[in-house]
C-alpha cells in the first residue's frame, strides 16, 4: 500500500550504496558459514550431514514450520478482525494481552510448558509453542492493515448485500494479503531456525541437531555444513512468498474518508468470542505467567538460599540486558531505515533484491550466525572480537527484518510530496531525511525500536556465544539456573524479563495507535 | 425502485446529536440532492439510511417497508438493498473492472459478461473496460464503474456520497451527465449528497438543504434559488448581494432603488437579496450600456442612496457607482462596484465589461426576495 514514486524514478546511488553495505553486513554470516562448511572439503561436509540423520530432522523442522505457520495466520487474522471490526468488549485490554506473548522470551514460555508436564512436549508441543508465540506478528500486521483500510470498501460490500463473513472473505481478506504474507514469511523463517523455544522440549529439530553437533564435537564446520540446509530452505520460502505475493501489492486507489469503519454487533456470539480470546491469552500468556508465579512461591521455601544468592546478581544482569537491548535497537534502526526507504519509495529489481536479502538474517540458527560473526571478527576485525560491540551488532542483525517491516508500514503512509517539497525548499537528501522523514516516521521508529529491544532482551543463543565471559544477562542467568533445575532461582530473572516485556508491549501498542495520525499528515 | 421516506429521524454520535428530526420524501424514480456545508450532518443521514448508524428516533422507510425505527427495527445494511457510491468510488483494487461491476450479483451471474457489458454501457463506458484494472481508470471512470456496481443488483435506492469530489471541472460535468443518464435509464430512486450548490441545483429534481442536522428547505431547484426559506439559505445556494431595505406594499426600498418583491406580504425592515445576475450594468458616459437597451436617462452621480422619485414598478431608476475590482473568468467577469458605501457584486459579459475605476449605472431586473430582520440583528429597530 506504499505510495511509491513513479517507476521511472531510479533510486539514488548513494541510497543504493548504503543498502548494499547493509545487505552485505546482514548476509556476511551466511557467507562465512558457507566458507566454514567447505573448509574441510566437500566430502567432509557430506559426511557430517549423513552422520546426523539430518534428513529426518529437516523433515521435523519443515513440518513444524508448515503446520505452525498457517495456525499463526488463522489466529492472528481472526484476533485482528474481532478486535478491529467487532464490538467485543474490552478491546484495548485484549489488544495488549494478545500482543504480549510476542515479547515474552521464548525460552521462558518453553520452560514453563516443559515443567508443566511431559504430555505437552513432542511435535504438537513444538507446533503449539511456535503458533502461540508467533501469532502476534501476524496480528500486528493484520490489525495495522485493517486500521488503514478504506472503510468505503467494506461499506460498499454490505450495501451490495454481503454479510459479515462474505465481506471478510471477498473484500477484507484480499486486502489483507500483503500484510498476511509478510507476517507468515516472518513466522515461517523464524520457526525454521528457532532454538530457544525448543530448548526444554524433547523434540528433535534441525536446529537442535546443529547445536548438538556444535557442542559435542565443537566442530564449527559440521554445524556449518548442516546449516546449509536452513539457508536453502530460507531461500525457497523467500521465493515462494514473492511468487504468492505476486501482484497483491495493490495500489490504493481511493483514500476514502478517515473515519472508523462501522463495527459488527456480535450479539449472542459475544460470550463465544470472549471465550476464544480468553483461551488464546490463557494458553499464550496465562500459563507461562502462572508457572512463573508457581516457581516464585517455591523460592520462598525450598530454594530460598539459592534464590536469595541469585538476587544480588539480578540488578547487574538487568542493567546489562537493558543496555544491550538499547544498543541493538539503535543499530537495527540505523541498518533498517535505508532499506525501508528504498523498499517503500522505489520499485524495480535492485530495491526488491536488496530488501529481500535482509531476510537472510533468518537463514542461520542464531548460534551458527553468532559463531560465524565471531570467526569473521577474529580473522578480519580483531578489535571487535570478544567485545560487547560484536554482540550488539549480532543481535541487531538478527532482528533487522522486524525493524524493516515496522518502518515500512509507517514510511508507506508518508506522502512522497512532503519529501519532494522539502527538496524544493533547498534541503539535501540527508537533511530532508532528518527534518521531514524521521519526524513523520516516529511511530514506526518507536515500534521498530521497541520490537528489537524486546527481542534482544529475550535472546539467549547469541548472547551465549558472544557475551564476554565476565558478563551475564537476564537470559543467560535464567538459563544457567534453569539448566540445573534451580527453577526457583531462575524465576526472578524470568520475572524481570517478563515485566520489562509487558511494559514494552504497552509502549509498542500506544505507539501503534498513533500510526493513523501520520496518515492524516 | 422505491420511494424513500424519512420521518423525524434523529441520530447521534455518542453524546453529540448530529441529526435533529429529519423529514424527507424522495418520490420513486427521482433524484433528490441533499445540500449542506461540511459538518451539517449529510454523511450521518446517509449512514442512517444505509444502516451503518442507528436512528435514535423516527423511522426510515424504503418502498413502504420500515428499515429503521428508533429503538426498534434496525435492518443490517446488507438486507436493505440500498446501493452506495462512495466518495472516490472505492473500487476493489484486487479485482478487475468487470469483477467490480459484478461484485454484488449472485455467484452464477458474476461471469455473465453480457450483463457486465450492459452495466458498463449504462454508465457510458465501453464494454471492453471489463478487463482493466481499477487503478488504470481515470477518476471520472472510477466513479462511473462504482455506479455500475451499485446499480447491477437492481437496488431499491441508490445513495451517492459526494460522487464528483476531486474531479476537475470538465470531467465533473461529463461524469455528472453520464451519472444522470444512467440513473434515468435505470429509473432509480437516488439521493445525492453534496456541498456544491451548482451540482445540487443542476442534478436534483428536488434539493434539500441540510443545516446543523435539520432540513431547512426542500424544494425544486428554481424555487429554492428564487425563494429561499431564509437569508442563510439564500446565501448558501448562490452568490447574493444583501442590502438593508424597507419593505411595504410589495416593494422594497434599498440602495439599488425601489424593487418589486417576490412575496408582497413581507413588510418592515428587511435584508434584501439580489442575485448578481439580476444586476444590469450600464455606462455613465452617455453611451448606452451593453445591457440596457431602451434606457437613455442619464445616470446619476454617486450620491445619496435614497430613491428620489416615487416608487415605480419594475423599472426603478438606475444608480451609479465606481468599479472597485474586476475578476476575469473568460466568458464573463465578476465586478465589485462601490455604490455609496455598499459593495455590490455584479456579473458582466467580458467582451465589453467596464474597467476598474469606471463609473457604471446599476439597475435590477426581476423581483427580489427579502427577509425581515430578526431581533438582535444590528439592523433591527430599537425596541
Amino acid at each position: 500500500m506504499g505510495r511509491s514514486r513513479d517507476t521511472a524514478d531510479r533510486a539514488p546511488r548513494g541510497l543504493v550504496l548504503v543498502c548494499v553495505v547493509v545487505a552485505a553486513i546482514v548476509v556476511a554470516p551466511v557467507a562465512v558459514t558457507m566458507v566454514q562448511a567447505l573448509q574441510g572439503g566437500v566430502s567432509a561436509a557430506a559426511t557430517s550431514i549423513r552422520a546426523s540423520s539430518s534428513l529426518t530432522l529437516l523433515l521435523h523442522t519443515a513440518l513444524v514450520a508448515v503446520v505452525a505457520t498457517p495456525v499463526c495466520g488463522v489466529i492472528g487474522v481472526a484476533a485482528a478482525w474481532f478486535l478491529e471490526r467487532s464490538n467485543v468488549p474490552g478491546r484495548r485490554v485484549w489488544t495488549l494481552l494478545v500482543v504480549a506473548p510476542l515479547v515474552v522470551p521464548l525460552f521462558v514460555t518453553s520452560y514453563a510448558y516443559a515443567t508443566l508436564g511431559a504430555s505437552l512436549t513432542g511435535f504438537l508441543g513444538a507446533v503449539g509453542i511456535i503458533a502461540f508465540s508467533y501469532y502476534p506478528i501476524v496480528f500486528l500486521l493484520a490489525a495495522a492493515s485493517l486500521r488503514v483500510m478504506d472503510p468505503a470498501l467494506e461499506e460498499t460490500a454490505r450495501s451490495l448485500g454481503l454479510g459479515a463473513w462474505e465481506t471478510f472473505r471477498r473484500v477484507v481478506l484480499p486486502q489483507l494479503r500483503p500484510a498476511l504474507y509478510g507476517g507468515l514469511l516472518l513466522v515461517a523463517l523464524d520457526a525454521l531456525v528457532e532454538f530457544d523455544a525448543f530448548v526444554a522440549f524433547k523434540f528433535q529439530t534441525f536446529t537442535l541437531s546443529i547445536y548438538a553437533q556444535y557442542q559435542l564435537s565443537f566442530s564449527a564446520s559440521g554445524a556449518a555444513a548442516l546449516s546449509m540446509f536452513s539457508v536453502v530452505l530460507c531461500v525457497v520460502i523467500l521465493v515462494v512468498e514473492s511468487k504468492l505475493r505476486g501482484d497483491a501489492n495493490y495500489t490504493r486507489i481511493s483514500h476514502g474518508v478517515r473515519r472508523q469503519t462501522a463495527r459488527y454487533a456480535l450479539g449472542r456470539a459475544t460470550p463465544a468470542v470472549l471465550l476464544g480470546l480468553g483461551a488464546l491469552v490463557t494458553v499464550s500468556l496465562g500459563i507461562p505467567m502462572g508457572m512463573l508465579i508457581y516457581w516464585f512461591t517455591q523460592s520462598s521455601s525450598a530454594a530460598l538460599s539459592s534464590a536469595s544468592t541469585s538476587l544480588q546478581y539480578l540488578w547487574p544482569a538487568t542493567l546489562t540486558s537493558v543496555l544491550l537491548g538499547l544498543g541493538s535497537a539503535v543499530v537495527a534502526i540505523v541498518l533498517a531505515l535505508p532499506m525501508a526507504i528504498l523498499a517503500v519509495r522505489y520499485k524495480g529489481r535492485v530495491p526488491t533484491i536488496l530488501e529481500r536479502s535482509v531476510y537472510l538474517s533468518f537463514a542461520l540458527p542464531d548460534l551458527v550466525g553468532a559463531i560465524a560473526l565471531a570467526y569473521a571478527a577474529s580473522h578480519l576485525v580483531h578489535v571487535l572480537y570478544g567485545s560487547v560491540a560484536l554482540l550488539v551488532l549480532a543481535e541487531a542483525m538478527l532482528f533487522v527484518p522486524f525493524a524493516v517491516v515496522a518502518l515500512r508500514s509507517t514510511l508507506g503512509l508518508i506522502e512522497p510530496a512532503l519529501e519532494d517539497s522539502a527538496r524544493s525548499l533547498g534541503l539535501g537528501p540527508l537533511r530532508t531525511l532528518w527534518r521531514v522523514t524521521v519526524p513523520l516516521a516516529r511511530p514506526g521508529l518507536a515500534a521498530a525500536g521497541v520490537l528489537v529491544f524486546a527481542f534482544a532482551l529475550g535472546d539467549l543463543s547469541t548472547a551465549q556465544v558472544l557475551l564476554p565471559p565476565s558478563m551475564y544477562t537476564l537470559g543467560t542467568s535464567f538459563w544457567a539456573n534453569s539448566r540445573t533445575v534451580a527453577y526457583a532461582a531462575a524465576a526472578p530473572y524470568a520475572a524481570v524479563l517478563v515485566v520489562l516485556s509487558l511494559v514494552l508491549t504497552y509502549v509498542l501498542m500506544s505507539r501503534f495507535g498513533k500510526v493513523r495520525a501520520v496518515e492524516g499528515a | 425502485m422505491a420511494e424513500l421516506r424519512c420521518e423525524a429521524v434523529t441520530a447521534a454520535y455518542g453524546e453529540r446529536a448530529v441529526l435533529g428530526g429529519v423529514d424527507l420524501v424522495v418520490p420513486e424514480g427521482t433524484l433528490t440532492a441533499i445540500l449542506g456545508a461540511s459538518g451539517s450532518g449529510k454523511t450521518t443521514l446517509l449512514r442512517v439510511i444505509m444502516g451503518f448508524l442507528r436512528a435514535e428516533r423516527g423511522r426510515v422507510l424504503v418502498g413502504g417497508t420500515v428499515v429503521a425505527e428508533g429503538g426498534g427495527v434496525h435492518l443490517p445494511p446488507e438486507k436493505r438493498a440500498v446501493g452506495y457510491v462512495a466518495q472516490e468510488g472505492a473500487l476493489y483494487p484486487h479485482l478487475r473492472v468487470g469483477q467490480n461491476v459484478a461484485f454484488g450479483l449472485p455467484r452464477a451471474e458474476r461471469k455473465d459478461s453480457a450483463r457486465i457489458g450492459e452495466m458498463l454501457e449504462l454508465v457510458g463506458l465501453p464494454a471492453d473496460y471489463a478487463g482493466r484494472r481499477a487503478h488504470e481508470l481515470s477518476g471520472g471512470e472510477q466513479r462511473r464503474v462504482a455506479l455500475a456496481r451499485a446499480l447491477a443488483p437492481r437496488p431499491r435506492l441508490v445513495l451517492l456520497d459526494e460522487p464528483f469530489s476531486g474531479l476537475d471541472a470538465s470531467l465533473r460535468v461529463e461524469t455528472r451527465e453520464a451519472v444522470l443518464r444512467a440513473l434515468a435509464d435505470a429509473k432509480t430512486t437516488a439521493v445525492l449528497v453534496t456541498h456544491d450548490q451548482a451540482e445540487a441545483l443542476s442534478m436534483g429534481r428536488e434539493v434539500a438543504v441540510l443545516r446543523a442536522g435539520s432540513l431547512v428547505q426542500t424544494s425544486a431547484p428554481t424555487t429554492l434559488y428564487r425563494t429561499p426559506a431564509d437569508l442563510d439559505v439564500a446565501r448558501f445556494v448562490g452568490e447574493a448581494v444583501v442590502l438593508p431595505g424597507d419593505a411595504r406594499a410589495g416593494h422594497v426600498r434599498c440602495a439599488l432603488g425601489d424593487l418589486a418583491l417576490v412575496d408582497p406580504a413581507v413588510a418592515g425592515i428587511v435584508h434584501t437579496v439580489i442575485r448578481p445576475e439580476q444586476i444590469r450594468l450600464g455606462r455613465t458616459d452617455g453611451a448606452q450600456g451593453p445591457d440596457r437597451a431602451g434606457h437613455t436617462e442619464p445616470a446619476e452621480p454617486s450620491g445619496p442612496a435614497e430613491p428620489s422619485g416615487p416608487a415605480g414598478p419594475a423599472g426603478a431608476p438606475a444608480r451609479a457607482g465606481r468599479v472597485l475590482s474586476r475578476t476575469y473568468y473568460g466568458p464573463d467577469v465578476l465586478l465589485h462596484v462601490d455604490l455609496n458605501g455598499h459593495v455590490i457584486a455584479a456579473r458582466s459579459f467580458s467582451h465589453d465589461a467596464p474597467d476598474v475605476g469606471d463609473l457604471v449605472t446599476l439597475d435590477v431586473s426581476g423581483p427580489v426576495v427579502a427577509f425581515p430582520v430578526q431581533p438582535g440583528d444590528p439592523l433591527a429597530p430599537e425596541s
